[in-house]
């Protein structure tokens, strides 16, 4: 059996339009005007993003964000805080109900990330899940998702690392003042990699998101049709980026 | 007094919790407010806030009943967090609180 599918490739775009085309793709996923949706991205310029109940001051330097030019986005899904800068990012769409979409979370969870886990196999890569929603390579974390549902639908989305400075994020997240500094890098650094650590070679992200592409389809037996965004969905996003996800009200909710 | 607590206990991801409770710090304490912010999931998510707000009025030692009832009445999927994992991280704090106290009385 094959499902019907929607790919999207978006390239690079500012958190907040990223998070808006998530939200629009989902409101069309469940209105009907759309079918289910796998879409690719990156992000430009490079961004925090925090889980929905995460606070803002717990989590992140804002000053040394505003200094470096990096955007700080909420998302509408749970979970940790994450820096988006060389990685491939992965959203998904199906309707609750869908065969590809489990009731339960943590099943969905695992259904979902099996396509991550076939593309990272088409680079020759081994991973597995490691629940609730890591994707670990060599005992270290290659991948984190987050999912939500809404509307009748489940929207989950993730990041692939290309290339992880941990340095670099230590400078713009905040540090527990119960913890050294030092201590939580080398803590990270042994317990997260990046294809391009494990390939032992630079990893484009046009490579890296064709075969996750390839990944999702042959993991979840997609029939798949590559389309871009509806006008109404980029209209959509552009209203949502505008009137939302940039908003202090959104940002500074907790 | 207001409380801040940080935990990840057993079965949850990373909690943090600002209360406000009623004196003297303990599992006889009343919760005036609690906002309770961290990695986990709670599906849908606005209905959590309403969690939070419900809260209020109990006492520390029933909050992880209070809690998981809640959530349960709401059909709130929570992943990551529980209501005994809120009441081990506040309790922590408390502790905390009670370990300074009697330090400075030395």
């Amino acid at each position: 059996m094959k499902y019907p599918f929607r790919i999207l490739q978006t390239g690079c775009n500012t958190a907040y339009f990223n998070m808006g085309l998530d939200e629009a793709i989902l409101e069309s996923v469940a209105d009907s005007s759309a079918i289910p949706t796998l879409r690719l991205y990156c992000w430009k310029p490079a961004a925090i993003s925090l889980g929905y109940f995460q606070g803002i001051a717990d989590e992140v330097d804002i000053a040394a964000c505003e200094r470096q030019g990096i955007d700080i986005v909420r998302r509408i899904t749970g979970g940790g805080a994450v820096f988006h800068d060389a990685e491939v990012t992965y959203s998904i769409v199906i309707p609750e109900g869908h065969p590809l979409a489990p009731a339960t979370i943590l099943d969905s969870y695992s259904a979902i990330c099996s396509g991550i886990i076939a593309g990272l196999e088409g680079l020759g890569v081994e991973a597995e899940f490691a629940p609730i929603n890591d994707i670990v390579s060599g005992g270290k974390k290659v991948s984190g998702n987050a999912q939500t549902r809404k509307k009748g639908c489940l929207l989950q989305h993730g990041t692939v690392l290309l290339k992880v400075d941990v340095d670099k994020m230590f400078g713009i997240l905040n540090v527990p003042k119960e913890k050294a500094l030092g201590k939580m890098i080398s803590d990270v650094k042994a317990r997260v990699t990046s294809l391009s650590d494990i390939l032992r070679r630079e990893i484009s992200f046009e490579e890296a998101s064709e075969a996750m592409r390839a990944g999702f389809v042959r993991a979840l037996g997609l029939d798949s049709r590559e389309e871009a965004p509806a006008p109404e969905e980029v209209a959509k996003a552009k209203e949502l980026a505008a009137e939302k996800f940039s908003t202090r009200e959104w940002i500074y909710r907790r | 007094m207001k409380i801040e607590a940080v935990g990840k206990p057993p079965g949850c991801k990373l909690l943090r919790i600002s209360a406000e409770l009623s004196e003297p710090p303990g599992d006889d304490s009343i919760v005036k407010s609690i906002s309770i912010r961290g990695d986990f999931f709670a599906i849908p998510e606005d209905e959590f806030e309403i969690v939070e707000k419900r809260l209020a009025g109990t006492r520390v030692a029933g909050l992880a009943h209070v809690f998981d009832a809640l959530t349960a009445e709401m059909r709130i999927r929570a992943i990551g967090i529980s209501g005994s994992g809120i009441l081990a991280t506040l309790r922590g704090a408390i502790d905390e609180i009670s370990v300074q106290d009697t330090a400075d009385r030395l």
